[in-house]
């Protein structure tokens, strides 16, 4: 069997992602990108789906490496600006099974409102990235790419440009790569980025950073070629196909790792020649970190800092600089490991964490949802606040609006309802609508529990699109989400959130519903109305202090030697009352008016 | 008074740690000196520990500080969270009834602090402890405890009543400005001269 195939750059990252194992491809479409998932879609093996942005995919692609899929999520470059605000917080929370994003940049703006260089967000989230320069690499580096997302736990950038992705050449294909689907194993330290994890997760990704650089010193895919000329050139991509072409004798730093950049073989060619050129398209990503070890360089004063390059170009512009830059030789001055801030002293007072207030009735949502092993897929809100013991209620936080692509993608790699989202109104409206469109498209599995408090109760109960309320106090409209599904054709129901006996009962119809539906959990912010529904008091005698009343996590009730109290902070909300099974719990006789 | 003074007012998330410090932070502007201040925002407010510094003077640079010399805190596991800032000469001014316990104490995990009279004399701090709460309710509303307790504090800063009057209507909304007026006159009223030996 010839295994030698004929093919497209984009064509080639499709093939290379089926090889290496990935089950999951996503994307909207892009150029220079978009035939990569056109290609996975019609390959065996690998379920590819279009998501109604790069921001959604991306949060998809989250939910399935969660679930133990590898992923390959691609896009053009200004695509990974949508996709960004996930993108900062994944580089923290990392992987399970190998995520790879590819963004294709476009040089000379074939088909692209601006150029940019993709090459500054693997630097900005510190994370790796493979550059190919053929056919054959792209299809090779997809598996190197998924092998160290999961070594290092950490997303891969892969760059392609027009001229890789739309470029054509052989490509011999390899034997496949032994995958097994990866376990899911709920950690919030790792997956829910609130402050207190988030900030151990950012000195990981630090560390990691520098082990990154250690590996990019050791890669097979940084080769430093040995030439016969005392010229050496520093480059990546698709633009070391030029620079082969126009320099056949000069000594060649190809640098398919390209971020984090390997200081020491730098450091290498400039022992073997006296003088080096960086050749790149767009920005000077390589020659300014060259230029930070001291070395001096010939870069963007020569190759231009726009448009596309080629052979050319690339000769015309450095011919003479090659033949008349008198040979320098300076030794490199490699910057040293960064310090992390000293951690803060250990308390040695009971700690004071925020709570879900007393009186969230909201709390409700998460009672019952405890009630059904499924995974919670949360988002950015005081709702995080349920992710804390006793509660234990959610896995996952990433960014603004990532819950429901997460469930989404989650669900779709293990073919069940297996998670859920929850989302506040303000976060919905923010970017949670978006993903649920998508989801829907695609015929997810899942269920999005709103928990609609009718403000923005985070940042200080500003106004959102489902209170109506504007900056200035005026009234706009108010948008109803029911409606709004049902201009969608997605179920919705909306249930009282106090009403904890009618909720718990809808709640459990919609999980055990097939398909994907809304549930909205309407009730006001206890923080906004402030009102004392009634006094609760407990019966000391029936009171057995079996801890379902604590379960529910409300910071008004105290356990005690035989029996729980009630204290201050209660605003009679009754949620305890009705998780009582012995009936310890109940108002007093003279209730207060509302 | 040296160079420049700090004032970490600190208290769990809805006591009103922000308006205590914005009174402050107005009344020293009312005395004609610089201020700058640092306020957390946020999560953090959700019935969490909350810092809210005010620094003011000739001239300040850094709106924080880890040296602090008085430290105003509205519950008393705050108050001994707050001692840690202090060194000796520092002043504490403590809410002696307040005490809400974190879900930790709440689920026997970690033990309420004791004895903060004698965890202050330990670091050499003097401390001002009034029962806010009492005060507050007296003035109309348990909600002033933070009002009523920089009433209490409000003596050991070298301003007048005149700038403390005018810090209070530039810091606190009109609807609730006469019952926190009538709760600072309380907090002011309950600490003896000899307490309020100034900074």
């Amino acid at each position: 069997m010839d295994r030698t195939l004929f093919l497209m750059g984009n064509e080639a990252i499709g093939y290379g992602a089926v090889r290496a194992g990935a089950t999951f491809a996503c994307a909207y479409p892009g150029t220079p990108s978009t035939e990569i998932i056109e290609t996975a879609a019609r390959l065996e093996g690998i379920h590819a789906e279009w998501c109604v942005n790069e921001k959604v995919s991306l949060e998809t692609a989250v939910g399935t490496s969660r679930a133990g899929a590898r992923t390959i999520v691609t896009m053009k470059h200004v695509g990974l600006n949508v996709a960004a605000d996930p993108l900062l917080t994944l580089t923290e929370t990392g992987v399970n099974a190998g995520l790879v994003i590819v963004s294709a940049d476009d040089p000379g703006m074939s088909s692209s409102q601006n150029e940019q260089d993709s090459r500054n967000y693997a630097k900005f989230a510190k994370i790796p990235m493979l550059e190919p320069s053929d056919s054959q690499e792209a299809y090779d580096f997809v598996a190197e790419a998924f092998a160290l997302s999961e070594e290092f736990d950490t997303p891969v950038l892969l760059r392609s440009s027009t001229k890789l992705s739309h470029g054509r050449g052989q490509v011999v294909q390899r034997a496949p790569v032994e995958f097994e689907a990866r376990e899911y194993v709920k950690d919030i330290t790792k997956h829910l980025m609130v402050p207190q994890w988030a900030r151990l997760r950012n000195r990981f990704v630090i560390e990691r950073l520098q082990r990154l650089r250690q590996r990019a010193e050791e890669s097979p895919l940084n080769i430093l070629e040995a030439g016969a000329a005392d010229f050496g050139i520093i480059t990546s991509g698709v633009v070391y196909q030029y620079a082969r072409e126009a320099f056949p004798d000069a000594w060649f730093l190809k640098l398919g790792m390209s971020h984090p950049l390997p200081y020491k073989k730098v450091a290498e060619l400039y022992e073997r020649v006296s003088r080096v050129v960086v050749i790149e398209e767009l920005d000077p990503f390589i020659e300014e970190q060259v230029r930070m070890l001291g070395l001096p360089v010939i870069g963007k004063e020569a190759i231009p800092a726009d448009g596309e390059l080629d052979q050319d170009i690339v000769f015309q512009a450095l011919e003479p600089y090659v033949t008349s830059t008198p040979p320098q030789r300076r030794l490199p001055v490699f910057p040293p490991a960064p310090r992390l801030a000293d951690p803060p002293p250990a308390a040695d007072l009971p700690v004071r964490p925020p709570v879900l207030c007393a009186g969230c009735k909201h709390r409700s949502v998460f009672t019952a949802l405890k009630r059904h092993k499924l995974a919670a897929m949360g988002d950015i809100g005081c709702y995080m606040l349920g992710a804390d013991p006793p509660l234990n209620a959610l896995d996952s936080s990433l960014c603004m609006g990532a819950s429901v692509g997460v469930m989404a993608g989650f669900n779709e790699a293990l073919g069940r309802k297996a998670a859920v989202a929850v989302i506040g109104d303000s976060t919905f409206f923010h970017s949670g609508i978006t993903p649920l469109i998508s989801a829907h498209y695609n015929g997810a599995e899942g269920l999005v529990l709103i928990l609609d408090n009718r403000t923005t109760a985070m940042t200080g109960h500003q106004g959102n699109p489902g209170s109506g309320l504007r900056a200035d106090l005026t009234e706009g409209p108010a948008i109803d989400i029911e409606r709004m599904c049902d201009g969608m054709g997605i179920r919705c129901v909306t249930v009282d959130a106090a009403d904890y006996p009618a909720l718990k009962a809808a709640l459990k119809a919609e999980i055990d519903a097939p398909g994907l539906s809304v549930f909205v959990a309407k009730a006001p912010c206890a923080l906004m109305v402030r009102e004392k529904l009634g006094e609760i008091v407990v019966d000391e005698e029936r009171c057995n202090v079996c801890g379902l009343c604590l379960d529910i996590g409300c910071p008004a009730i105290a356990p005690g030697e035989d029996f729980v109290s009630i204290t201050d902070g209660c605003t009679g909300c009754g949620l305890c009352i009705e998780v009582c099974h012995r009936g310890a719990l109940g108002y007093a006789e003279h209730e207060i008016d509302r | 008074m040296k160079g420049v003074t700090t004032v970490s007012l600190m208290g769990v998330g809805g006591q009103g740690i922000l308006l205590a410090a914005a009174i402050i932070a107005e009344t020293a502007s009312a005395e004609g000196l610089r201020v700058k201040a640092s306020e957390v925002h946020g999560m953090a407010q959700r019935g969490g520990s909350v810092v809210s510094t005010v620094r003011f003077g000739e001239r300040v640079w850094s709106p924080v500080s880890r040296a602090t010399d008085v430290v105003i805190a509205t519950e008393l596991l705050e108050g001994h969270r707050g001692l840690r800032l202090l060194g000796p000469q520092g002043i504490l001014v403590c809410a002696a009834t307040t005490r809400i316990a974190p879900g930790s104490v709440l689920r026997g995990e970690e033990a309420y602090p004791d004895d903060l009279h004698a965890a202050a004399a330990a670091r050499g701090v003097r401390l001002i402890a009034v029962d806010a709460e009492a005060l507050a309710r007296e003035a109309g509303t348990v909600r002033a405890v933070n009002v009523a307790l920089l009433g209490a504090a409000s003596a050991v800063f070298p301003f007048t009543a005149d700038s403390w009057q005018r810090g209070l209507k530039a810091a606190v909304p009109a609807k609730i400005l006469a019952v926190n007026e009538r709760a600072f006159a309380l907090g002011r009223g309950a600490v003896s001269n000899e307490d309020a030996q100034a900074l």
